[in-house]
């Protein structure tokens, strides 16, 4: 057994992962706020990927940084963040309210659109060819862990505290705050909620923001780790948003920080050993195969995800 | 307790609708907890209590829409507990909605229709080459549609057949679902609030309808109703839940005047008061 | 009649109703639907295909044939679509994984690669079940879920087909399978276009004939049924999982049937050819035309594939661009003079702008036109158009350029926003401005890339106000 092989997948793994989670933090508050598929929840993530590489480019770039290192990564992540949480809430004001009412296909068919326009928008302004965070220059490989076989990036590191930190201030609003209790009615009955005098209208357009907020600081952090980013980045990671947010029990906050670190971990995994095991018949790009084997998996098995509740139907 | 259907000499017969000690809940709130129920051929009984007595919950279990977590449905002897909605619907027994549920971008005609599909055959191959047997079958789901439509006498039928059902009236509609629900050809059929927002004309005139159905339709028929005149004018016998517990079963004279329906209506304290 | 007038008193509800239904059915627009309604399906059928037939004696060029073959492909492609999504109402995803699917199952069983050449009487309907069945499978495990699973479900599937075909050697991977050898039926060979033409119509035919007929059955009202209301549906005896099922094998079978047609037509199949652009291309014309109804798919599977085409050529890009802003202009706005009282005014707003500009930078207007169209050349003269706007890749060289592509996009968004029409009437004059300045200066340049943001934008924009697309009736959720 190749323990150094292991360890490092599983640290990329959970890299991956708590990206992957906090895409789909943000894409189940809003399906269990609105029952509504954000299919263009990737794409917000490409969009704060592209907020970030502009705010590098803005202090200076990666070679010539004009604030401190720290400060910048920070500014690039609350640039990003800004900017995708007005996105979301705009992409909510105007694909998906006006259609609150209409049958259940009409705002994910309005997604498709935004998520299409969204893309070619950017490919539009910034052409097809990989854009680089220029991480390496930013900060040295060397520095980070290494302990016996761990052998980690600071860059991870941050990317894996940021991703916790954010999804702890998440779990407290939600929990401890007025606004969180709102949006957890809103969740559980939309009418009953405001009704009770909750401004629902408000409590969505947050949940838009927070969530949308999430996917662009993730598209910062996918840019930190892997140094390039482009216009079609959102459709894998909003897929496999979904999928954990799915396997996670949709609806369901933990359950979504799990889902995410899980199809990471898996991701990393069958990255790494699929070749082994199907005798080099099947190359590393096809780690996919594994996660869509999980989902059906899932879907048969136990459709509820992880941590989500079986749906009550309502006569 | 052992009063007989309407039609007299149930004696040794079997009941058409047996439900033997049935529970169900909802994350520890028990819905209904150990009901017993029966329904013979060609009787009108009627289910009454307070909002949030079960009524409904047991209609959604007897239709197979929630799997009840302890006792048996018997439909003619034979067990419909874990059975597909459809299935139950196929075996016999189709129902209204106390919340209207028509297909409602669909013509009025289509809706009766579209109920006809569990006694008729014709699949995919034979309906795009049309062959005689699909097109007989077809004029027999017509014929069937316009003749549950012409049940209502002229309210349904004529132009109001092609029209979407969403432009009828609201009682038209309560007709609508009961036309579509017979369009299933059942034995038997649950009516949930069949007068809920009627005028007063429209629940007379339904009250009479529900007795036409027993009586040319000849369908077995249980009923929620809140409406008491209605229950009055059609109950053979008369069944009143509270929090999911039979409290009564008899007669409409025996079941209104019986205390534990009048304090599951008024309260206790209410009556104490006065 | 009168007798029974008297025995049942009308109450106000019933009877208002009842005229506004009578009011409504004396519209024109109504009227001149049910009259077409009244044609029986095969005449409606034969007047639409048999002009459509003579369209390869009418063009003379091998581009137009060609791109009637491609339409043709796609209004087979949107007739699929339409039972997934406009009868069952599923959002299918993984649709054009099926039409890739065809292409490739028909390759595996007529190219030189494979060494085979079946006839087409067995290939074709073989393709057809295969895929169909796929279809299936990939259904059951979504069976008992809600329509948003199968969404991830396909949308899923779409990309594990694209990566086993890139990425595994026995597809040849992304340089894909040529020598696709032509269909073949009974020792006929069909190699001209307009053999392919005339089968692929006739494809269309046939497969239209069969939707009409299924849409008139059981099925079709069952399938209708659940899209309405899924439990009543199922409380009313009609089995909703197996139906789902039934529907979106049926719609796969459709999209392999486009695809054994296309590849043999092509002569080579590849990855790329199946894609997401295509999924949303498909979705956009079946929208457009209005989900539900076979004839607005078909005409909206003409109208999204001939604007494509037109988009990417530069002498037509414009005439599009502005036709179809006017002609949209004067199909909403009410009365009839405010369409060109509001094309005057814009174009006088933007000869006063333009001079205003030109005597304080006159770099901002001193650009070339990309588009080659007369009314580039007259336009020049009237919108903003700065110098070097765009590299030589067509790639907006600075911020301003993409401020103002963004500056577009918001404005009109917030436009949509404005309350009072007199007020909404006033902005858009400067809208329109800004628009024909962006497209003059940012998106010819990039006439690919600008046509799906034109997509794109267009979804949105139907759904929001117009969800049942050109020809299909509005749709009514809750009374």
């Amino acid at each position: 057994m190749d323990w150094d092989k292991l360890v490092q997948l599983l640290v990329n793994g959970v890299t991956l992962g708590s990206v992957y989670a906090l895409v789909a933090l943000g894409f189940s508050m809003v399906y269990g706020i609105l029952k509504l598929l954000n299919l263009a929840h990737g794409d917000v993530l490409m969009v704060g990927a592209f907020i970030g590489w502009g705010a590098l480019g803005w202090l200076g770039g990666a070679q010539d940084p004009r604030v401190a290192v720290w400060l910048l990564i920070l500014l690039m992540v609350l640039a990003a963040m800004a900017g995708c949480g007005l996105l979301g809430v705009a992409i909510e004001r105007f694909a998906y309210r006006p259609l609150r009412r209409a049958p259940r296909i009409a705002p994910l068919i309005s997604a498709l659109g935004v998520s299409f326009f969204l893309q070619n928008s950017v490919l539009l302004l910034f052409g097809s060819e990989f854009r680089s965070y220029e991480t390496f220059d930013l900060v040295d490989v060397e520095i980070g862990i290494h302990w016996g076989p761990l052998n980690v990036w600071v860059i991870r590191i941050v990317v894996v505290a940021a991703a916790l930190a954010m999804m702890v201030a998440l779990w407290l609003l939600v929990t401890r705050t007025k606004l969180g209790k709102a949006m957890r009615a809103t969740a559980f009955d939309r009418e009953a909620a405001a009704m009770m005098g909750i401004d629902v209208d408000r409590v969505i357009v947050t949940t838009f923001f927070i969530g949308s907020a999430l996917a662009g600081a993730a598209g910062v952090l996918v840019g930190l780790i892997f140094g390039q980013i482009n216009h079609f980045m959102g459709f894998g990671y909003g897929l496999k948003g979904f999928i954990a947010a799915v396997v996670g029990g949709i609806g369901s906050m933990p359950g979504a920080m799990l889902g995410g670190l899980f199809i990471g971990v898996v991701e990393a995994l069958s990255i790494g050993y699929i070749e082994d095991v199907t005798f080099g018949r099947l190359g590393s790009a096809f780690s996919d195969l594994v996660v869509f084997s999980i989902l059906v998996l899932f879907m048969l098995l136990r459709p509820q995800g992880f941590l989500g509740r079986p749906e009550v139907k309502k006569v | 307790m052992e009063r007989p259907g309407a039609n007299g000499g149930v004696g040794e017969r079997r009941p058409l609708l047996e439900v033997r000690s049935l529970s169900l809940s909802f994350g520890g709130l028990a819905c209904l907890s150990d009901l017993d129920l029966e329904v013979y051929e060609g009787e009108i009984v009627s289910v009454i209590g307070p909002n949030g007595a079960g009524k409904t919950s047991l209609f959604n279990v007897i239709s197979g829409v929630y799997r009840p977590d302890a006792g048996d449905i018997l439909f003619r002897g034979e067990s419909i507990v874990g059975l597909d909605p459809h299935e139950v619907a196929r075996r016999g027994i189709c129902r209204t909605f106390q919340t209207l549920r028509l297909f409602l971008n669909m013509s009025v005609k289509e809706n009766v229709m579209a109920a006809a599909y569990g006694h008729t055959k014709a699949g995919v191959l034979r309906s795009v080459l049309r062959t005689p047997g699909m097109r007989r079958e077809e004029r027999e789901i017509e014929r069937l549609a316009e003749e549950r439509l012409g049940f209502f006498g002229q309210r349904l039928i004529g132009y109001r057949m092609r029209q979407p059902a969403y432009s009828l009236s609201y009682a038209n509609r309560r007709r609508l679902e009961i036309a579509r629900a017979t369009a299933a050809k059942p034995t038997l059929l649950l009516l949930d609030e069949p007068a809920a927002g009627m005028n007063p004309v429209e629940t007379q005139e339904m009250t009479e309808l529900i007795g036409r159905l027993r009586g040319e339709g000849g369908y077995t028929i249980l009923v929620i109703e809140h409406d008491m005149h209605v229950v009055e004018g059609i109950s053979d016998r008369v069944v009143a839940l509270d929090h999911g517990v039979k409290i009564a079963e008899g007669s409409f004279e025996e079941v209104a005047t019986h205390p534990a329906v009048v304090e599951a209506y008024l309260g206790t304290t209410g009556v104490e008061r006065t | 009649m009168s007798s029974e007038r008297q025995m049942v008193p009308r109450i106000g509800v019933d009877q208002w109703v009842a005229t506004a239904e009578e009011r409504r059915l004396r519209t024109l627009g109504v009227r001149l639907d049910e009259a077409v309604a009244r044609v029986p399906f095969a005449l409606r059928l034969l007047g639409i295909a048999l002009p459509v037939a003579l369209y390869p004696v009418l063009v003379d060029s091998e581009y137009l044939l060609q791109v009637g073959i491609d339409t043709l492909v796609f209004v087979l492609l949107g007739l699929g679509l339409n039972v997934a999504v406009g009868w069952v109402g599923l959002l299918d995803l993984g649709y054009v994984a099926f039409f890739g699917l065809g292409a490739y199952l028909y390759a595996a069983v007529a190219s030189e690669y494979a060494g085979r050449h079946w006839d087409a009487l067995v290939a074709v309907p073989a393709v057809v079940a295969a895929v169909a069945v796929i279809g299936f499978l990939l259904g059951l495990p979504s069976r008992r879920l809600a329509g948003d699973y199968l969404a991830i479900v396909t949308l899923f599937f779409l990309q594990i087909f694209l990566v086993v075909l890139i990425n595994s050697g026995f597809t040849r991977g992304p340089n894909g399978i040529s020598n696709v050898l032509p269909l073949e039926v009974l020792g006929r060979q069909a190699v001209s276009l307009e053999a392919y033409f005339y089968i692929t119509l006739a494809a269309c035919v046939v497969v239209a004939t069969a939707l009409y007929l299924v849409n008139h059955s059981r099925t079709g009202r069952a399938w209708r049924a659940l899209r309405e209301d899924e439990l009543a549906a199922e409380l009313m005896t009609m089995p909703t999982n197996r139906l789902k099922l039934l529907g979106f094998a049926f719609g796969a079978g459709v999209a392999g049937l486009a695809g054994a047609l296309y590849a043999p037509q092509q002569g080579a199949v590849f990855p790329a050819n199946f894609d997401l652009v295509l999924l949303i291309t498909v979705y956009a014309m079946v929208v457009l035309g209005g989900a539900g109804n076979l004839f607005g798919v078909a005409v909206g599977a003409v109208i999204v594939t001939g604007s494509l085409e037109a988009l990417r050529s530069p002498a037509d890009a414009s005439w599009l661009f502005y036709g179809a802003l006017t002609v949209t202009l004067l199909a909403v706005l009410r009365p009839w003079w405010k369409a060109p009282a509001l094309l005057a005014a814009t174009v006088v707003f933007g000869l006063a702008v333009h001079e205003a500009v030109e005597a304080a930078r006159p770099s901002l207007v001193a650009g070339t036109p990309v588009g080659q169209a007369w009314i580039d050349g007259l336009v020049d003269g009237w919108v903003l158009l700065p110098e070097n706007i765009v590299t030589g890749d067509g790639l907006p060289s600075g911020a301003l350029g993409r401020l103002a592509y963004l500056a577009l996009v918001a404005s009109v968004l917030a436009l949509t926003l404005v309350r009072s029409s007199r007020w909404r009437l006033v902005g858009l004059v400067p809208v329109l401005y800004l628009a024909a300045s962006v497209w003059e200066s940012l998106l010819l340049p990039q006439p690919a890339v600008a046509r799906y943001i034109l997509i794109g934008a267009m979804l949105v924009a139907l759904m929001a106000f117009r969800p049942q697309g050109l020809f299909g009736r509005p749709r009514v959720e809750i009374v």
